[in-house]
């Protein structure tokens, strides 16, 4: 997408909203998933760190693919850099996935502003 | 006139990124999703069992990976047209894929913008690759293979028997097994070596062989 970079593109949070007017419960659902399922992704992907090269790969290739298509352009760029690197067994530094750690905790903001704090939690405890 | 409904299945790893895709085609009311694979393996055999119009395909999925799929789907004659969905493409995946009997290609980060679009462009017969159907597939493929073809090697004016020396010496062979190995005498090398050093502006072999490996002065397979 061109444009600057935000921790959620616009563009793509509001046709998937305008595609899922349908079904609002399950729009956002599909968000709290995402988030879910991408903090669990981090924690893999600590643990795998720094040499677990293959499991790194794979890890933030998913983090990468979800985050592409909700439109979470940081997280699926810093996941791209790190599944890049684990493909050339490049040790994954720890600065690398406390970025990415940053980057998700934006989007949940990002997510609590758009869709309401009491649906999407403002930060990862209560996520 | 009637209108047919697309019949597409989905294949991805992600169970967001199914879900996601899902709920994106699910407003359009032309397209079905009739199936969603897991993996590679699940993508052929419901590929296989439903026979969907469309089978929107990753390209790095486990155990069969998304272009032995399309590989396996293009082998398997089956009438399913393939998208490819992909975070990252380079310009010879693309034209792999296209190769393979891919109809398109679609980014995941559009995937919302261009999906239905690609999936209806794709069923008109036509090919859909950057955002956009392909009015000209063989220009495109044209300038795929251009772009992805190798640079050809610089050889800074030597000669192909010159190029030949230089291997030699990379490989560390002495004047004596350069002689035997062309069959010409050791006057005759050091004259070819003393050119090779005027062109490339070298004073000694050891100069000679760093340059030759670090301007990929040798032919391929060799100083790898």
């Amino acid at each position: 997408m061109p444009g600057t970079e935000t921790p959620l593109t616009a563009e793509v949070f509001d046709q998937l909203r305008q595609a899922m007017a349908a079904d609002r419960a399950g729009f956002t659902e599909l968000y709290r998933e995402y988030l879910a399922d991408a903090w669990h992704t981090l924690e893999v992907l600590k643990e795998a760190a720094p040499n677990r090269f293959e499991e790194i790969r794979q890890k933030a290739h998913y983090l990468k693919s979800s985050s592409l298509v909700l439109g979470a352009g940081t997280v699926a760029r810093l996941a791209g850099t790190l599944e890049d690197k684990a493909r050339t067994s490049v040790s994954t530094d720890r600065n690398a996935l406390d970025r990415i750690e940053d980057a998700l905790r934006e989007v949940q903001a990002e997510l609590a502003k758009r869709l309401g704090n009491g649906v999407i939690p403002a930060d990862k405890s209560a996520a | 006139m009637a209108t047919t409904t697309i019949r597409v299945v989905i294949a991805d790893d992600h169970p967001v990124v199914r879900v996601g895709l899902r709920n994106m085609l699910q407003a359009d009311p032309s397209i079905r999703v009739v199936g969603e694979a897991r993996d590679g393996e699940e993508a052929l055999d419901l590929a296989r069992s439903l026979r969907p119009d469309v089978l929107l395909l990753d390209l790095a999925m486990p155990n069969v990976a998304g272009m032995e799929a399309l590989r396996e789907m293009t082998a398997g004659n089956l009438d399913t047209r393939t998208i490819v969905l992909t975070g990252l493409i380079e310009k010879r995946q693309v034209l792999e894929a296209l190769q393979l009997g891919a109809r398109g290609v679609v980014l995941k980060d559009a995937a919302v913008e261009h999906l239905s679009a690609c999936i209806r462009a794709v069923m008109q017969g036509q090919y859909w690759l950057e955002g956009r159907p392909v009015q000209n597939l063989v220009q495109v493929l044209r300038d795929l293979t251009a772009q992805t073809a190798p640079a050809p090697r610089k050889t800074f004016g030597l000669t192909a028997r010159e190029l030949e020396v230089v291997a030699l010496i990379t490989e560390g062979c002495t004047n004596k097994d350069i002689a035997k190995t062309f069959g010409i005498s050791e006057e005759t090398v050091k004259r070819h070596l003393t050119n090779i050093f005027n062109k490339l502006g070298v004073g000694n072999r050891l100069e000679l062989a760093l340059f030759a490996l670090n301007h990929n002065l040798l032919p391929v397979g060799e100083g790898q």
